[in-house]
């Protein structure tokens, strides 16, 4: 069997520019770091602090590009996490940790279950059934915090919180071992690419030295990601995920449950954004009722950014990541290297909306061609 | 006597940024008081020639002169303005708007209620035999009379001339006599008119000369008179293509493999019961409108209101289109770019969507959409093309080899030849035949009446969502068949 790549197609604007849009972000960073003369912008142990700062917008960011690859959309993310994180923080006290996490995943769920039905079975336009939802779940956040910051306080159960989340966890080793599969699977099936990867890997890796470690939350992300990216990529419910934002017509008349999946993705979405709530909760062992306010506006920007279409039918979940980090990186840069706060917001904005235009404008040129 | 040309086209090309070459030199003129037939295969370059003409894109080489003048128009407004009118195959309208509204679009000043305006709106869709309501919501009427509404549009500036790409596609047959009708009157109010259509008895019937594209060039032009049918399908194909004649086939008088026991839907399928054979073709023969999608859309549980038994070897099969296609029941559906196929996905990705399972081997799936390529003739770069950038007739060929697997145990189709040129449409109709010859039972949609004659076994009437005649193919013709389906004395206008 002969492949056909299309290599400027792959490493074109279009299909991989945010990692460009990356790499060279933090190349300009380390380089005013150095010209400044502060300690290594690109150290393993920034770098872990980035992935760490974007976990949890990207965990909400992976589902939600899931979402968005049906035509579906879901603006309750926040509100959702911060229920759960107020619904954990709440209860944990009482029943334990794994209980009270558990019970802020299925609460989180049911809001996507809620979502999901409006939308499917009444019929009414995602946008604004979620928009409601933003509203009330923040309002019923309210209701149950009473307004106030709510704090877990008996300290043996603050410790699991706190191990869940914050727990570090060495890489080096693990690196390795993933680099040596990559490179026996790209020796065994002749795919230079994933032997260039691994390679890269190793020389990270062993740049970051053996005792180079990144915390809990990096690891959910990488293995929430690993795991979507396989089913969307590998399995035969990936294609239909893509097939029902496509033409769900065409779907529904080529036998695939168009409502089933399209529910599905409400329930990811918001078992997602319950997951990264726990998170949160577990990050502060507190929770105050304004928590993760604007949260879903950067996950809907990360995945704007990794060239989601907002219509459906497209979408990657590794560049939502790499758009997460993107985003992420902006803010750690402007904090670490103190490049005047006041312009981040302008900045991040500019940014989103240069990534569109380029994704936009690269699609025409393709549709020109025809 | 021949009057002085409205448009002359000398030389034209076209050739896409990526190297495509699309005309390489076409010769076209048009005269006021003249229908022109332009006809081809799908890729011959028709819609290239059609949108230069409607100032939609520049043609690379060549001239164009109107009136006289040569011209070059840059924008489709430009070309409007000048007085040429098109009605593109696919209706550019806007759902959520009236009738009237719609057909003021156009319209750049003054009150969004214009006494004059609707005057005028009022008067076309007269000249059209008010086909609509003008206080209709677009998106509410069916799709033949969203067409008469989007001639009606292009009728609205009075244009000198007026270019129709396949406006009868979509049309059911009394429907395309109105359209008839209004062509051959503005053709003796001296309006030029370019016909573009797959349907080659009414080219004959309708034009007075006639422009066969192949491969971007002008392959033929010549007074209709001079023409039959044969001529122009052989210039069209570049070889002779013989008609698709009648085969007298073994009647199939297997045990029934698919039948329906009082299946109905609330206002649109009146309660039916049937039965097919294996290796039976039935057709389903019906005006627009007279429940034939209906009733597929019933066998396949894609109508949630459908009530009644479907049987496939004796066993029920569910009502939800995942349980049909479990069952082994497959539809090619009506409008392929909305119900059929995926834009945004490959060939090979496309066909294999009904497949179930878990992990996807993309290598088998490759090798399935090559053999379906090959299987179909299939024109396309490769299993990874995409089908949006397909023709209509090769795209079509995906959407049914879709349902080329052992587990499909009946096949519906729906319109599976509309809007598709004849050298696709012959291998469509034979690779049925060959289906049915390998003992799958098939259920066949079709408003083309010849084509049901031709691969049918037996043929069901529907009119108003009811079946209500059957016909046997070999002592029917088509003109007894337009009668059973229209309920009226056969008249199908060309003739006359």
């Amino acid at each position: 069997m002969t492949r056909t790549t299309d290599w400027r197609h792959i490493f074109g604007l279009r299909e991989a520019g945010v990692y460009y849009a990356l790499l060279i972000l933090l190349a300009l960073l380390a380089g005013i770091a150095h010209s400044r003369g502060l300690p290594a912008y690109l150290s393993a142990q920034n770098l872990g602090n980035i992935a760490y700062q974007a976990s949890l917008v990207g965990i909400m960011g992976v589902a939600m590009t899931v979402m968005l690859i049906t035509g579906a959309f879901d603006l309750s993310v926040a509100s959702v996490a911060a229920l759960a994180a107020a619904v954990l923080v709440g209860l944990a006290p009482g029943i334990g940790f794994p209980l009270a996490a558990l019970a802020a995943i299925v609460t989180a769920v049911a809001v996507g279950l809620f979502n999901g039905a409006i939308v499917q079975f009444v019929g009414i336009n995602a946008f604004i059934v979620t928009l409601g939802t933003l509203t009330a779940v923040r309002g019923l956040v309210l209701v149950l915090t009473d307004g106030r910051s709510l704090m877990v306080e008996q300290p043996e159960v603050l410790q699991q919180m706190l191990a869940f989340e914050s727990s570090r966890v060495p890489l080096f080793w693990p690196l390795l071992a993933l680099v040596a599969a990559l490179l026996v699977f790209a020796a065994l099936r002749r795919r230079p690419f994933m032997g260039l990867g691994g390679l890269v890997l190793a020389g990270l890796a062993l740049l970051a030295g053996p005792a180079f470690a990144v915390a809990a939350p990096v690891i959910y992300l990488a293995v929430f990601t690993a795991v979507i990216w396989a089913v969307l990529r590998f399995t035969v419910i990936g294609r239909r995920v893509y097939a029902v934002g496509g033409n769900a017509e065409a779907a529904r008349l080529s036998g695939v449950n168009v409502n089933m999946y399209k529910l599905g993705a409400f329930v990811l979405s918001s078992a997602a954004a319950g997951f990264a709530g726990v998170l949160f909760g577990c990050r502060l062992g507190a929770i105050n009722p304004t928590a993760l306010q604007g949260a879903e506006l950067t996950v809907i920007a990360s995945a704007i950014l990794g060239g989601t279409s907002l219509f459906g039918g497209a979408g990657s979940v590794l560049k939502t990541v790499a758009g997460a980090l993107l985003l992420f990186t902006l803010t750690n840069g402007f904090n670490v290297l103190d490049l005047g706060a006041s312009y981040q917001g302008l900045i991040e904005g500019v940014v989103v909306i240069a990534a569109a235009a380029i994704y936009t404008v690269g699609g025409n040129r393709r549709g020109a061609a025809r | 006597m021949v009057e002085a040309a409205l448009l002359e086209l000398a030389g034209v090309e076209k050739v896409w940024p990526n190297g495509t070459v699309a005309l390489r030199g076409v010769d076209l003129t048009l005269r006021p008081g003249r229908v022109h037939g332009l006809l081809g295969a799908n890729g011959a370059g028709k819609s290239t020639l059609i949108k230069i003409l409607a100032g939609a894109i520049p043609a690379s080489g060549g001239t164009v002169a109107w009136r006289g003048e040569p011209v070059r128009w840059s924008n489709p407004r430009a070309a409007r303005a000048a007085g040429v009118a098109t009605i593109y195959q696919h209706v550019p309208l806007v759902p959520t708007l009236s009738v009237a509204e719609n057909m003021l679009l156009e319209q750049r000043s003054g009150w969004r209620a214009d006494p004059a305006g609707r005057a005028r709106a009022a008067a076309v869709a007269h000249l059209l035999g008010d086909p609509f309501d003008l206080d209709a919501i677009v998106g509410d009427l069916p799709i033949g009379t969203r067409q008469m509404v989007a001639i009606a549009q292009g009728l609205m500036a009075d244009p000198a001339l007026l270019i129709m790409d396949e406006p009868t596609a979509s049309l059911a047959g009394h429907e395309r006599e109105q359209v008839y009708a209004v062509i051959r009157r503005l053709a003796a109010q001296g309006c030029a008119v370019l016909f573009v259509s797959h349907f080659l008895d009414e080219i004959v019937a309708l034009t007075d000369e006639v422009t066969v594209l192949r491969d971007g060039r002008a392959v033929l032009h010549a007074e209709t008179a001079s023409l039959d049918e044969a001529a122009i399908a052989a210039a069209i194909a570049g070889r002779s293509v013989t008609a698709l004649e009648r085969v007298v086939r073994e009647k199939a008088s297997g045990a029934p493999v698919l039948e329906l026991r009082g299946l109905t839907s609330p206002g649109r399928l009146a309660p039916s019961s049937l039965t097919v054979a294996a290796g039976e073709i039935l057709g389903i023969a019906g005006m627009l409108g007279a429940g034939r999608s209906e009733l597929l859309h019933a066998i396949f549980g894609a109508d949630a209101a459908a009530r009644g038994t479907v049987l496939l070897h004796g066993k029920p099969v569910g009502r939800t289109p995942e349980e049909a296609v479990a069952a082994g029941v497959a539809l090619v559906p009506e409008d392929r770019a909305t119900q059929g196929f995926v834009p945004g996905m490959t060939i090979a990705e496309n066909i294999a969507l009904p497949r179930t399972g878990f992990a996807v081997s993309r290598a088998r799936e490759a090798d399935v959409a090559r053999a379906a390529i090959e299987r179909l003739a299939i024109k396309a770069a490769g299993p990874d093309a995409l089908v949006s950038e397909l023709s209509g007739g090769n795209a079509q060929k995906v959407v049914i080899a879709k349902w080329l697997t052992p587990e499909t145990r009946v096949l519906l189709l729906d319109e599976p030849t509309a809007g598709i040129d004849i050298g696709a449409r012959t291998d469509i109709l034979r690779l049925i035949r060959t289906l049915a010859d390998q003992g799958l039972p098939v259920l066949l949609v079709s408003s083309e009446f010849e084509e049901l004659l031709g691969v049918c076994d037996r043929i069901l009437v529907m009119r108003d969502g009811a079946v209500v005649a059957e016909a046997d193919p070999a002592t029917m013709d088509e003109a007894g068949l337009i009668q059973l389906a229209s309920g009226t004395q056969p008249n199908t206008g060309l003739a006359a």
